[in-house]
């Protein structure tokens, strides 16, 4: 329970973070001026805000629209999976990419495929998806038994716990869903706002202000972008007070496990992972066919392959491949390691201290929305062009879902277990040591696995931006050439090695339970 | 398939109907124009003008346009437009293109250049300033993914190995140049310097043209197939196109505060800056025959210049009989 003290403490904390910010602005103390005052952003902000109006307009409009759309698939989805689980496993591929696709390199795919506002509002809703998919459906599935026992004994069926006792109690799950499917909507409409030419939009304004080189602007719009994620994630978590009378911590669900799915016969469980490796694919030529586009752009499954292995192209197609994979995985998992060991430290340190987290986490929800384009000139100043440039993008992409989890998992100790050590006196940093790592060690595999495909984003983009090396650098370049070979190609290869980045945490996890 | 092939019927309808609009004395002033769509380069900004002013003064409309106009920016890549069908012409680099037509087969044709002078240069600060590419060695130059081999093959003409220049990304972004993060970044020449004056600093830059990668830019293309079926609007489009920029251009400083409130609103740029922009491109977009004229001389000049950089194009890339009808 919160209590006054602690809510004083938080305030305090928010306030020192915001003066020791305004400070360092007006001093110029972070390279050369480039962090602006908070002040000076503000004053800015109000002076333009005519001309932002349109464009938050904009942006509201197509990543609102997406987080409508794309929730209310991932809720429906929840409940046929809920009710249907051979159909979870018949979907687990597209669930699976849904999750791990770089959303920078489907982008170029979207835009050309999907007409204007449609295409930001496909990358809004595709991204919301997945928290809130799996959000829902382990609420569905986290009932008390008895409830559903009484169902079932009134003579009511399936459908009948569904809807009267499983969707009731998934309320809450629901709105923490929503609350991480916020910031990722204004993320999806602002990125395709990059690729797609539209006249308004924070994204579009962004790329005109980017030539200024006058950071508070780029700052404005960023907090911009932010307030929008923030009335978003704001009135998910007055829904959950009012719907339940109590407001649930954020809560990000595990992505889908290898073990929930019923006891079925060996060969129908091969037939159903066949099925579902093969259906993203399946999906994949479907849209095409009803794309009508030319087959310079769209490239089928059987297109890349020949792209890959049979074409002209093929030699230095592959080697211009393997060389920006050699350059993109080492690092990937590098980041991925770090980000976790920055949300773990940061976890340990809310448990810790409370008041510290709950501080920090406007901060953690700005990293989720500011776009990296706007910070990434800021990040080139202080940390240069190399390794540590992508390292610290790739954490800052991480560590808060990782964050948002492990603190969770801490939240879930039971407190007895402390009781006891208390009793014998422990201190703060014995209980860590003694319980809360120990405990968490289920939550860390988990955690690593949401962080996989967001590290390997981070990277991607820093190699966009900063570093010109890598699979980042190959998409923009290849986009340049007209070489949908290519971008077809590091779309797929960045999702299977997402893929399978994320199969290896599991293998990771299996090993170290022996 | 459906969709595919009433798609084709509805276009087929929508041809014939303009082939009818097009008949004399069928049709006074209020028939209806025909639709045309262009996929601009880059967001709404001073490169431009001269398609504002033609829309603004209702030069398309005379000319029995119903003009679309699609901003660009520095993700859009414009021929992407043509071949999806959303855009009937583009304005693209013309080493993009030709790369497309000789690496994908691309069925591109380029019908009129915008820029005589390519306005990419190297731009650097005037406190330690970077004017020939010899002087380019040993420094760090952000360049755009895209015109990475633009780069690389000014570079190899004037006889410097492409490992004596460390070359980053650009994000368009100024900023790391005037912090001295880099030593220049490549950029159009129109532009940037302006925004660095802006903030407190002086800037000097050389064309690549200046020095030999002689190349045309915002080329105006088309798919074969759109040159085929709707010729006469793409002649319509050059002859109103071009009386735009000659209005722009009579006066400079004339038209981009006609825009303020209209196509350079909340772009994020300010109006002394498109005029800065729209008086630096006047010498690289006049020619004596005409705005998007593309002579024997320049056509050959690009040729050469791809060549040098192993991209193989040919005279039959460039299409000149539109231009001639204008």
């Amino acid at each position: 329970m919160k209590s006054r003290h602690d809510t004083l403490g938080t305030a305090a904390l928010l306030l020192l973070i915001l003066i020791a910010w305004e400070v360092a602005g007006q001093l110029r103390l972070v390279a050369d001026g480039t962090l602006p005052a908070l002040s000076a952003i503000l004053t800015r902000l109000f002076a333009e805000r005519s001309d932002y109006w349109p464009h938050i307009l904009a942006t509201l409009e197509t990543s609102g629209l997406g987080f409508i759309i794309g929730n209310l698939i991932a809720v429906a989805a929840a409940l046929v999976f809920c009710l249907w689980p051979i159909g979870e496993r018949l979907l687990r591929g597209v669930n699976i990419a849904a999750f791990a696709v770089p959303p920078i390199a489907i982008v170029p795919v979207l835009v050309i495929a999907l007409d204007g506002d449609v295409a930001r509002i496909t990358l809004a809703a595709l991204l919301v998806y997945f928290p809130t998919m799996t959000a829902t459906l382990a609420g569905l599935r986290e009932v008390d038994p008895r409830s559903l026992d009484l169902v079932s004994a009134y003579g009511g069926g399936k459908l009948k716990a569904l809807l009267l006792v499983r969707l009731r109690a998934a309320v809450p799950a629901i709105m923490s869903g929503f609350q991480v499917a916020a910031p990722a909507a204004v993320l999806g409409a602002i990125l395709a706002e990059f690729g797609s030419g539209a006249r308004w939009g924070l994204g579009t304004f962004l790329l005109g202000s980017l030539g200024r080189g006058e950071p508070d602007r780029l700052w404005g719009i960023g907090l911009a972008a932010t307030a929008i994620a923030g009335v978003g994630y704001g009135l998910a978590a007055l829904a959950a007070q009012w719907t339940t009378g109590r407001n649930r911590a954020v809560t990000i669900a595990p992505p889908p496990s290898e073990s929930t799915s019923p006891q079925v016969e060996r060969w129908r469980r091969s037939l159903l992972t066949l099925i579902a490796v093969l259906l993203p694919f399946l999906f994949w030529q479907m849209l095409l066919l009803a794309g009508d586009l030319s087959p310079i752009i769209a490239k089928t499954p059987l297109g890349v392959l020949d792209y890959l292995f049979f074409s002209n192209a093929s030699p230095s197609a592959q080697s211009r491949l393997l060389q920006a994979l050699s350059e993109t995985i080492p690092i990937t998992i590098g980041g991925m390691f770090i980000g976790l060991a920055v949300a773990f430290l940061l976890a340990l340190l809310s448990f810790a201290t409370p008041v510290v987290m709950r501080a920090l986490l406007p901060f953690a929800l700005v990293t989720q929305t500011m776009p990296l384009v706007a910070l990434t000139p800021l990040a080139v100043l202080i940390f240069g062009r190399g390794i540590t440039v992508t390292l610290v993008i790739t954490i800052s992409v991480t560590f808060f879902a990782a964050f948002v989890l492990l603190a969770q998992g801490f939240a879930l100790i039971p407190r007895p277990a402390f009781d006891l050590v208390d009793a014998y006196g422990a201190s703060t940093l014995q209980k860590l040591r003694l319980i809360a790592i120990p405990a968490s060690r289920k939550w860390l595999f988990v955690a690593a696995r949401l962080a996989m495909p967001k590290a390997l984003l981070g990277v991607m983009i820093a190699e966009w931006l900063a570093t010109g090396k890598g699979l980042g650098n190959l998409l923009n370049q290849s986009r340049g050439y007209l070489d949908y070979g290519m971008i077809w190609t590091v779309a797929v290869v960045s999702v299977l090695v997402a893929i399978a980045l994320y199969q290896l945490t599991y293998t990771a996890e299996r090993l170290t339970e022996r | 398939m459906a969709f595919h092939s009433n798609r084709r019927r509805f276009i087929k309808i929508a041809g014939t109907g303009a082939a009818v609009a097009m008949l004399p004395g069928l049709t006074g002033r209020t028939a209806a124009a025909t639709p045309l769509t262009m996929q601009a380069a880059w967001i709404n900004d001073a490169e431009f003008a001269g398609y504002f002013a033609a829309i603004d003064e209702g030069h398309y409309k005379a000319a029995g346009l119903d003009l679309t106009y699609l901003s660009g920016g520095p993700d859009v890549i414009p021929e992407s437009s043509i071949i999806a069908g959303k855009a009937d012409l583009a304005l693209t680099t013309p080493d993009t293109t030709i790369k497309a037509i000789v690496d994908q087969g691309a069925p591109f044709k380029i019908i009129g250049a915008q820029y005589q002078k390519n306005p990419i240069g190297v731009v650097s600060l005037a406190k330690a300033p970077i004017n020939t590419p010899e002087e380019l060695k040993g420094k760090t130059l952000a360049v755009p993914p895209v015109n990475v081999i633009s780069v690389e093959a000014m570079l190899a003409i004037n006889g410097i190995e492409r490992s004596d220049v460390n070359i980053v990304p650009y994000a368009y972004d100024p900023t790391p140049l005037i912090k001295g993060e880099i030593d220049a970044s490549l950029d159009f020449t129109t532009n940037v310097p302006y925004s660095i004056e802006q903030q407190g600093e002086k800037a000097t830059s050389f064309l690549l043209y200046d020095f030999g990668y002689k190349t045309y830019n915002d080329t105006v293309v088309v798919t074969e197939e759109t040159l085929a079926s709707k010729r006469s609007e793409l002649v319509a489009w050059l002859r109103a196109s071009r009386k735009g920029w000659d209005a722009n251009f009579a006066d400079p400083l004339a038209y981009p505060p006609k825009f303020a409130d209209s196509w350079f609103k909340g772009t994020g740029r300010t109006i002394e800056n498109e005029i800065f922009f729209n008086q630096a491109q006047m010498p690289l977009m006049t020619h004596s025959g005409g705005i998007f004229a593309m002579d024997d001389e320049g056509i050959q000049a690009n040729i050469d210049t791809l060549g040098r950089i192993g991209i193989k194009a040919s005279r039959d890339m460039f299409d000149t009989s539109l231009l001639a009808e204008i």
